[in-house]
């Protein structure tokens, strides 16, 4: 047969998969047995999963991800279409409750290779130094057992290897500039930008989003047709699917994908010996490990920790304090709907582009403490249909008019800091799941700090809105993101871990994901979750073996291993601020 | 008589300026149009770059190279031998800069999904193809800076500074074929190679204008106006080669006209980048992201060329 010119289109192999149009990762990767004592077993492959299997991998120890979810080949798997992205959920049974229940699924939880990384939206604003010290500041929340800057070389470091674009000049919190270059603005991001300044309000414009805005090696970069959440199959999206997942796999890691772990094992010396969990046909196995890390998120890593409960750990595995699964934390996420006169089109960008954190910091002029950001979202028509559902309350006919009327609607979302509370709690429910595991019930409640604050974050961002033109706001009050439950502290009578993620109560059992955050700030967790696996990582790799036979607790700050990063980081980049 | 100099009318001081550059006179002036063509390239390719996140450290050569570029042009300005050395390198250094980037463009749309096999739709949605050579215009005008007289210069032209290291590199025709190229030069002597120029720049900046208004859908009427005028002036140009009476007639009149429509443009193109959300209060994100500010400019440089053509004399048969 005659070759097409230029050579023929790539075809589908069975040994690789491919994570975009240019990217794949060639298998077959390594292979562990079951018998063999790896060095760490890492308990779901997401955001910060992704980033741990990659940097312990390449510092050369033998690791293992089981992953509860599918291995994606994005070219396969993956569909530019809202109803057909729901495999990228973890959408198994869970029990919400509370006076303010929180709507578990798609908007907080991921399951496969890549977990919510692959259908966040990729903001990626860092906290602000006043984060990790809202207790000493303002008498809320609790303090982080680390500081700002422990955590910025680490920011710094993610911002690259995403990479995350955005202005050179960041003025909130500690100014910084981004690796790669603003996006040009949607409907969405017009309409932010017009209602901010007229109100004078200073606004980022193009990012921070960990979405290309430049190429990068076999990365595309975005082509602004707006399926972020449904998963990015362009490439450009960052997560760790494309960004560290194939350094790790090249480096030796090994990730077993629809593995459900179902407990940790505890051993008689009080160090866990490994893990127990089900393969995709129901069959159980277990992988011995001289340690394990938990990266579950908010939900699942207390499930799990709570499931694992055994003789001397009656409440949960290192449940001395009793506070896994507490101080369980979403941020206040309304979306502010308007309507404008002129077509906005807000498919057409990332939902991610533009944002202020003009009133991020505790303000003594308000009636409550912290802040909150004005964020541009661009739902698709079905998350839209549901918004508009909620929000003016539109049915039947008068719901398809809305709908009809999709093109001239922009979308605002606050996102509001709640405050860390005891009664917001991940527990066991009765029922059980397809393996015969109790499942999660989620209690969330709103204290009257946080309903303050959301009342007034939302008159700030219609008020936006109307600046901006529009003839019609409404609004639906919702959540987003989950963080907290397995907190870090310095204090293991009031915490789960210490500040590199290691249980309090077990030397070789870590946790390493969202559930680790004291507070969260009004930025979107996805950068800090990242930063904290690396610097987690720093910290395994520079205590080396001791951590596999010695139950002494190093508390030294290691310097970065910029080193560890995947070799493509380096050499791109636009000149920033630091 | 300094009285006198300042009352001579416009078009004896047009007249003079024509002399000048029939002569081959003009190296200083030349040298300073290079320096701001350059300053006004740099800063095209500083934004557009920036567009594209500076994905590899090569795309900061550019931008470099053309800073380089203005400060020779304007030690140029003030010394023959500054002329004669160092703009004459970093010009030939940012030629080969410029073909350096168009095969990284062409490699760049090359690499995208379906690569060549869909052109129309990567070379819209990848680099510029023509930008990199495009961006080579001012360092062409301070290659021809670097072998002209300078102005103050009297008599028979001079022949220091010719490159006869390099003339002996080649075989001894072609080496005084090349020296005698470069006389002809400093005599101003070289019409037509301006003329071929003029229109690959023509033909070239004409395409630029092309897709990217294509990518606004050809929304105004004006856009067209570079579409239009830019095959005209190519094929004058390129006629010029053999009529000289054309090279004197229609191709003065064409770039000016080509000139004109730049500055149109550039209007059209500021007024656009001041018409977005935020306006002058976002003119950096603005700029980068709006109407691209300078490339109407880079049109204009080909009628530049095209009028500098039509004022040059022929080589001596």
């Amino acid at each position: 047969m005659k070759k097409p010119l230029l050579g023929e289109f790539e075809t589908p192999s069975s040994n690789k998969y491919r994570v975009g149009p240019l990217q794949s990762i060639h298998m077959p990767m390594r292979r562990f047995r079951e018998y063999e004592d790896v060095d760490y077993v890492i308990v779901g492959v997401g955001s910060a999963g992704g980033v741990l299997l990659q940097r312990l991998a390449r510092a050369g120890f033998n690791v293992v991800g089981l992953e509860a979810g599918p291995f994606w080949d994005t070219e396969h798997d993956w569909v530019s279409d809202e109803a057909g992205s729901h495999e990228l959920y973890w959408t198994e049974p869970r029990v919400t409750g509370g006076t303010d229940p929180l709507a578990l699924g798609a908007n907080n939880c991921g399951k496969g290779v890549g977990g919510g990384s692959v259908h966040w939206a990729a903001f990626t604003p860092r906290l602000h130094p006043s984060d990790f010290e809202i207790y000493t500041r303002d008498s809320v929340g609790a303090d982080w057992p680390i500081t700002y800057d422990e955590i910025r070389p680490y920011y710094e470091q993610l911002e690259l290897e995403m990479p995350v674009s955005g202005p050179a000049y960041y003025p909130w919190g500690h100014p910084h500039g981004y690796a790669y270059g603003p996006h040009p603005m949607g409907g969405v991001g017009n309409a932010l930008i017009k209602g901010c300044s007229a109100l004078n309000i200073p606004v980022s414009i193009g990012g921070p989003v960990a979405i290309l805005s430049g190429s990068h090696g076999d990365r595309p970069h975005c082509i602004y047709r707006g399926f972020c959440i449904q998963g990015c199959k362009v490439g450009a999206k960052a997560s760790t699917l494309v960004t560290h997942v194939p350094d790790a796999i090249r480096t030796g890691a090994e990730i077993r994908d629809r593995s459900m772990v179902s407990r940790i094992e505890l051993g008689k010396d009080g160090r866990v010996t490994g893990v127990h969990y089900f393969d995709n046909e129901g069959h159980s196995h277990f992988q011995r490990a001289k340690a394990v890390i938990v990266s579950g998120y908010a939900i699942e890593t207390p499930r799990l920790l709570l499931n694992s409960a055994c003789p001397g750990h009656e409440k949960g595995l290192g449940n001395s304090s009793g506070t896994i699964g507490r101080y369980l934390m979403a941020q206040a996420g309304n979306v502010v709907l308007g309507r404008f006169e002129q077509p906005v089109r807000m498919y057409k960008a990332p939902p991610a582009h533009a944002l202020t954190e003009e009133f991020y910091e505790t303000n003594p002029k308000n009636d409550f403490a912290r802040g909150f950001a004005i964020q541009t979202v661009g739902p698709l028509p079905v998350a839209f249909g549901k918004q508009v559902l909620a929000a003016k309350k539109a049915w039947g006919w008068g719901l398809r008019r809305e709908m009809m009327d999709y093109n001239h609607w922009a979308a605002f979302g606050l996102l509001g800091e709640i405050l860390p509370w005891k009664d917001n709690a991940v527990t066991l429910s009765e029922d059980k799941d397809c393996f015969g595991l109790p499942i999660a019930h989620v209690t969330f409640n709103l204290h009257e700090n946080d309903k303050k604050l959301i009342k007034a974050a939302r008159e700030k961002t219609e008020e936006v809105m109307q600046a901006a033109g529009a003839t019609e706001v409404v609004q639906e009050a919702r959540y987003a993101h989950l963080v907290g439950a397995c907190r870090m502290g310095s204090d293991p009578r009031t915490s789960v871990v210490d500040k590199f993620g290691r249980s309090h109560d077990i030397p070789n059992l870590f946790v390493c994901d969202g559930s680790l955050f004291p507070t969260q700030g009004s930025a979107n967790p996805g950068l800090t979750i990242q930063a904290l696996a690396a610097r987690t990582a720093d910290y395994l790799v520079s205590q080396g073996e001791r951590i596999f036979t010695s139950n002494e607790r190093d508390m030294t700050t290691t310097p970065i291993r910029r080193e560890l990063a995947p070799p493509e980081t380096w050499g791109k980049g636009v000149p920033r601020l630091k | 008589m300094a009285n006198e100099l300042s009352l001579t009318p416009p078009v004896l001081d047009m007249k003079m300026v024509a002399n000048y550059v029939r002569e081959g006179r003009f190296q200083r002036s030349l040298a300073l149009l290079t320096a701001a063509t350059s300053v006004i390239s740099g800063l095209e390719v500083a934004y557009e770059h920036y567009r594209g996140s500076y994905s590899r450290r090569v795309m900061y050569t550019p931008v470099i190279l053309s800073g380089l570029l203005a400060i020779a042009g304007v030690a140029a300005f003030f010394s023959r031998r500054a002329a004669r050395t160092v703009l004459r390198l970093v010009s030939v250094v940012t030629l080969i800069d410029a073909l350096a980037g168009f095969y990284f463009h062409v490699r760049g749309i090359h690499r995208k999904p379906g690569g060549w096999r869909l052109p129309m739709t990567n070379m819209i949605m990848g680099p510029p193809i023509f930008a990199p050579l495009l961006f080579g215009t001012s360092a062409y005008l301070g290659l021809i800076a670097s072998y002209l007289q300078r102005e103050e210069s009297s008599g028979m032209p001079s022949t220091s500074g010719r490159d006869i290291w390099f003339a002996r590199l080649l075989p001894p025709s072609a080496g005084r074929e090349l020296l005698s190229a470069e006389q002809d030069m400093r005599e101003g002597r070289f019409q037509r190679q301006v003329a071929i120029v003029t229109g690959i720049s023509a033909l070239l900046s004409g395409f630029e204008a092309y897709y990217s208004h294509y990518k606004n859908n050809f929304r105004y009427a004006m856009q067209w106006s570079p579409v239009v005028i830019a095959p005209v002036l190519a094929g004058v140009a390129f006629s010029s080669i053999k009529s000289r009476r054309l090279a004197t007639t229609a191709l003065p009149a064409v770039s000016a006209i080509a000139g004109a429509d730049a500055a149109i443009g550039f209007y059209y193109h500021v007024r656009g980048v001041l018409r977005r959300p935020g306006g002058r209060k976002r003119l950096l994100y603005n700029v980068m992201y709006g109407p691209p500010i300078f490339a109407p400019l880079l049109f204009g440089a080909a009628g530049m060329l095209g009028v500098l053509a039509s004022l040059l004399r022929r080589r001596r048969v």
